[in-house]
């Protein structure tokens, strides 16, 4: 596209510097090589929370079956539901943004290259540390929600619990330091003439997440960290047989949860936002209400943690403010799901598997809400609260909606980001066994849950009559292995064997089809000048700018929305990358010895605090070297420019 | 009819139910907490979770007859069992339970009927409902405590009513 490549000859392109190697990707600041090691380490942790909820599954499949240990299975459905919201979908999501956004924008990088890749190793080595539990006594075992008081110490002896709450911390640090690095790069970095209301959905939505996080995040690490000082160091915050609350964890922790669901969902909803314009070939119906009600969801998310504790007691009042509250989310949820649906009115659509998987979002998203709906109702709640219902919603909503939303994202950008195209056949095989083993699998878990069955029980008597409906969600779980194994195997021939791809694969409207896949390091040659929400489809299709179905005689002008502006001249400005560092991973490396220490600091404290000094110091010479390396990559610095 | 005006007549056809639904839900719970008497459970009250076996009621679990056909059931829950861990009681009965927890968060949900609490160490949960249909009806802890929760179940029987059951 000639945006990005007219002039290439009149600026000085910027000396690579990219070490060869593993040394590449260990010192890397790029934001596109960080997106992909996010997108990587995320999807092997989503496929073991995979194979823990396989297990989970065998393990329910019959009546009194003793497949897993009881303490085994509790350590699967535990490490399930961390696994999947903080090390899958959260930086499947970020992983996307991180490559996306600046594309999308017209930027270099992002805003603090050194900080994001201080997040991405943050995030591997908090993952990480999680999984060490499994080797050294024991995984947690209390639920992803962990309730105040069976994490005390009393109750939950191993080092699980402790692990957990380091572990947690470290990904905490890097999605907050992330969530700062999205809102200072979007909000400063937009090339000349993306205003906020000219930025594609999905950038739309990454911030709002960006912000939501900042707000949300916090809470969890304090909670956590109060839960660390009643384990080890004698506080008692939620111990009530010693005056502390076991109710506040909750308040705490369902402050951060229930904002985190939107954190979840809302980059899918940006995802889609962008593959069901390009596949319908219409602009998005109603941009503004789309981006907007996003902006409510995310204000809406932070008024409704309390519906998860309706059976509490908490009194009428506040159950019936949390009830109304809830259902006011179903507004602009709702306004979403019509705009996108307007969207693929009269479009003509491109049934790939990317337009698939966003069309399959919307239906299993909406069978997802209304069961949601019903679980605001106090009243509904106090019947399904906790049942095998409550489950089948949350999967509705996270693997029908989030899920099913990342995929459209990968099968839509791979080509951008690999340079070869999926295979679209394998790619429809794998669409179509997906959702039905998805709707299998987990449909007959509204019925289970109707029929009484409690969650995150290790086995139930056949008498019961719970065996139908779960040796069927089982079969289903099976199916949807299948489903993701033919993914795999698609990615894996397609990176090497796949058909070259060409810039713009889709016809799309977005900057990142201007430039070649994959991008070049430094994005853009020359800083793309934008005159509307769909700068590719101006310059492809200038007839039809502004509804006018002839071919252009002059180029019109209109200063309104959506219309031209003045031109611009070009500045040829010389390109300024980041260097590459290894002090972002060092100083990580740092920080999680200083967390091993903290983990055993209570039991045994000499060597802990030894631990943790050398941790502190590794993290010391970290900064000290990113430090210097700062200086030296400042624009104003004498030898290093370009 | 021109074009225009059918498509505001489609829009109108989707704005009204979208505005119906939400109405329809809010009509559904003033009518199960009003005529259905379905509510939720209330804090009735704290209590030193350490000193439970001195405490006034739960130094005495159990069922106690208040009047005819009226019942207050007291119920410890501590890993992994629920004291009394079996309730019976005769059909068209009225029962109270008063619940609370000795040790960690539990939960207290009887199969088929409203009674559905998070029992909570340090606070007291309370609730009310009838029971028409003689059967077994399972008690299930619904709140995940640790490695025995599969294993937390009572029961409760509701035996045929005493005497003909003309007058309920």
């Amino acid at each position: 596209m000639a945006i990005a490549e007219r002039p290439a000859e009149t600026v000085s392109l910027p000396r690579v510097n990219v070490r060869p190697g593993w040394a590449g990707w260990l010192s890397t600041t790029d934001h596109k090589r960080i997106g992909i090691m996010y997108l990587v380490s995320a999807f092997v942790f989503f496929l073991i929370g995979g194979i823990e909820a396989l297990l989970m599954r065998i393990q329910l499949g019959t009546p009194d079956n003793t497949f897993l240990t009881p303490d085994v299975y509790n350590q699967m459905f535990t490490m399930h539901g961390t696994t999947m919201i903080f090390l899958g979908l959260m930086p499947l999501n970020v992983g996307l943004g991180n490559y996306m956004v600046p594309l999308m924008i017209g930027a270099r990088d992002m805003a603090f290259p050194r900080l994001n890749a201080l997040s991405i190793w943050l995030f591997i080595f908090g993952g990480l540390m999680l999984y060490v539990s499994f080797f050294v006594g024991g995984a947690p075992n209390v639920g992803w929600f962990a309730y105040a008081p069976l994490t005390q110490k009393q109750f939950s002896p191993t080092a699980g619990v402790d692990y957990w709450i380091v572990g947690i911390g470290l990904t905490g640090v890097a999605s907050i330091a992330g969530a700062l690095n999205f809102i200072v790069t979007i909000l400063n970095m937009r090339a000349p003439g993306m205003t906020l209301n000219r930025m594609p959905l999905f950038v739309w939505m990454q911030l709002i997440v960006a912000f939501i996080l900042i707000f949300a995040f916090p809470v969890l690490t304090v909670a956590t960290i109060q839960l660390l000082f009643d384990r080890h160091f004698g506080t008692r915050f939620f111990l009530p047989n010693l005056g502390g609350d076991a109710v506040l964890w909750q308040h705490l922790f369902w402050f951060f949860g229930h904002p985190e669901v939107y954190i979840l969902i809302l980059p899918t909803m940006g995802i889609i936002s962008e593959v069901l314009p390009t596949f319908s070939r219409k602009p998005i119906f109603g941009y503004a209400f789309v981006a907007y009600s996003g902006v409510a969801i995310g204000f809406l998310g932070f008024l409704v943690w309390a519906h998860h504790m309706f059976a509490v007691g908490l009194g009428p009042l506040a159950n019936a403010f949390f009830g109304a509250a809830s259902f006011l989310i179903a507004v602009p949820t709702g306004v979403k799901i019509f705009n996108w649906l307007a969207t693929m009115w009269q479009g003509s659509l491109n049934l790939t598997t990317s337009m698939l998987y966003a069309i399959s979002f919307i239906g299993m998203f909406v069978i997802g809400g209304i069961s949601g709906i019903t679980l605001a109702s106090p009243p509904i709640n106090v019947q399904q609260t906790d049942s095998y219902y409550v489950v089948a919603h949350m999967h509705y909503v996270l693997f029908g909606g989030a899920i099913q939303g990342i995929f459209a994202g990968i099968f839509y950008w791979f080509p951008k980001m690999t340079g070869r195209m999926l295979d679209e056949r394998l790619g429809k095989w794998q669409f179509w066994l997906m959702l039905i083993s998805f709707n299998l699998t987990f449909f007959p878990m509204h019925l289970s849950g109707n029929a009484g069955m409690p969650r995150r029980i290790y086995t139930y008597e056949a008498d019961m009559g719970w065996g139908l409906w779960n040796l069927i969600s089982t079969i289903g779980s099976l199916l949807l292995a299948v489903a993701f194994l033919i993914f795999l195997w698609n990615v894996l021939t397609s990176l090497r064997r796949g058909p070259i791809a060409p810039a713009d694969p889709w016809d799309g409207a977005t900057l990142e089809w201007a430039v070649s896949s994959p991008p070049p390091v430094y994005n853009f040659a020359v800083t793309p000048r934008v005159r509307s929400r769909r700068p590719l489809w101006d310059e492809k299709y200038p007839h039809l700018v502004n509804g006018s179905h002839e071919a252009p005689t002059a180029r019109p002008r209109s200063p309104l929305h959506d219309g031209f502006e003045r031109e611009i001249p070009a500045v040829m400005e010389p390109i300024h990358l980041p260097s590459p560092t290894y002090a972002p991973l060092i100083v990580s490396v740092g920080i999680t010895i200083l967390g091993f220490g903290i983990i055993y600091l209570g039991d045994f404290g000499l060597i802990a605090a030894s631990a943790m000094l050398v941790g502190l110091l590794i993290m010391a010479a970290g900064i000290f070297s990113w430090v210097r390396i700062s200086h030296i990559d400042s624009p104003h610095h004498a030898h290093h420019g370009v | 009819m021109n074009r225009k005006y059918l498509g505001y007549l489609f829009e109108i056809a989707w704005i009204l139910p979208s505005v119906a639904v939400p109405i329809a839900f809010m009509v559904a719970i003033v009518i199960t907490a009003f005529a259905v008497g379905i509510a939720v459970p209330g804090d009735a009250g704290r209590v030193d979770p350490k000193a439970l076996s001195t405490t006034a009621p739960f130094d005495q679990p159990g069922l106690r007859e208040l009047a005819p056909g009226r019942y207050e059931a007291v119920v410890i829950a501590q890993l992994f069992n629920f004291s009394p861990g079996e309730i019976e009681i005769p059909a068209g009965s009225k029962v109270t339970f008063i619940v609370t927890s000795r040790d960690v968060i539990h939960g207290y949900k009887i199969e088929k009927s409203p009674i559905n609490m998070m029992v909570i160490p340090g606070q007291i949960s309370r609730m009310t409902t009838t029971f028409d249909t003689p059967g077994e009806y399972y008690i299930y802890c619904h709140e995940y405590c640790g490695a025995g929760h599969h294993l937390m179940v009572g029961k409760l029987i509701v035996t045929p009513a005493k005497t003909a059951s003309t007058n309920r």
